[in-house]
């Protein structure tokens, strides 16, 4: 082919792509959601002691979703895209270990169920209760 | 044998690698390319290539009881050459009798196809007919026809003048 060739300066500025990708600091997967969600788990995780080290204390979590600053945040994050679209990755039950060997001939295939996802109910009335006295 | 976490393929010894998951799960997968879709947290229901994909969506045979027999079963045997000459034996009519349901599955799936292709062929030919047959192949006789009618009509009227 005529002109010159790009070989070079494919890469730059992939950095941050590429550290997402990394198993370094690797964000929970749906199946480890999943099992946070169980509400014995799920009542540990909203109601976290203050680690000054989290964000917003670890005060405003999101089940599915991550930490917040404030509860304002969190109830915009509610409305959120990203929010919903994890909502609706959760909807069916993840995919396992046990379906991969499945899937390979070991038992037959099982379609996973389907759930219903909802958003954690604010604990707003508890917070203004709190704050208070 | 371990099958891929992601696409479900063998990993033959010395092929692949695995992940091992902070809450101790055991991630294996057969090559590179699996291991970075894994990496980039895609769903491998959603993958084409793999085999969930594959039976997810009906593609290949996927529920069927010849695939009970291959379990993960965690009780030694001890050795003896006759039941290890059976086994062998079991295994190769199991893997008969799979091939042989699948390519059933695989030929029954592909029939629909072949009817909708027929069907489509039906339209075309009905839609494109006048590249076959000329629209005015058909009007020779259709004239001879008319004048016969007008030959008739005229033989009556006269009929009808003297009623």
């Amino acid at each position: 082919m005529p002109g010159p060739q790009r070989r070079r300066k494919y890469h730059r500025g992939d950095t941050h792509l590429k550290k997402g990708w990394r198993t370094k600091r690797r964000k929970k997967d749906l199946d480890q959601i999943d099992e946070d969600l169980k509400p014995k788990n799920a009542d540990i995780l909203l109601n976290q002691p203050v680690d000054l080290d989290l964000p917003g204390s670890g005060q405003h979590y999101c089940l599915h979703c991550a930490y917040f600053v404030d509860e304002s945040t969190m109830q915009k994050h509610f409305t959120s895209k990203v929010h919903k679209r994890r909502m609706k990755a959760l909807e069916d039950e993840p995919y396992s270990i046990e379906e991969s060997e499945r899937a390979a001939g070991m038992g037959s295939y099982i379609p996973p169920k389907k759930r219903k996802i909802t958003t954690q109910e604010t604990k707003k009335m508890e917070d203004e209760d709190e704050s208070p006295s | 044998m371990d099958a891929c976490y992601f696409c479900s393929s063998h990993i033959y010894p010395g092929h692949g690698i695995q992940f091992v998951r902070n809450d101790c799960k055991i991630f294996k997968f057969c090559r590179s390319k699996c291991h970075k879709n894994f990496k980039r947290k895609r769903n491998p229901r959603k993958a084409k290539w793999t085999k969930a994909f594959r039976k997810g969506s009906g593609k290949e045979l996927a529920v069927d009881p010849a695939f009970e027999f291959e379990k993960r079963r965690n009780v030694p045997v001890k050795y003896d050459r006759e039941l290890w000459k059976q086994t062998v034996e079991a295994m190769k009519t199991i893997e008969q009798i799979k091939q042989r349901r699948q390519n059933l599955h695989h030929r029954n799936r592909l029939k629909k196809g072949k009817e909708l292709e027929k069907e489509q062929n039906r339209k075309e030919v009905e839609r494109n007919i006048a590249l076959i047959k000329s629209p005015a192949a058909g009007l020779r006789q259709m004239e001879a026809r008319l004048v016969e009618e007008i030959e008739e009509s005229d033989k009556e009227e006269p009929m009808a003048e003297e009623v």
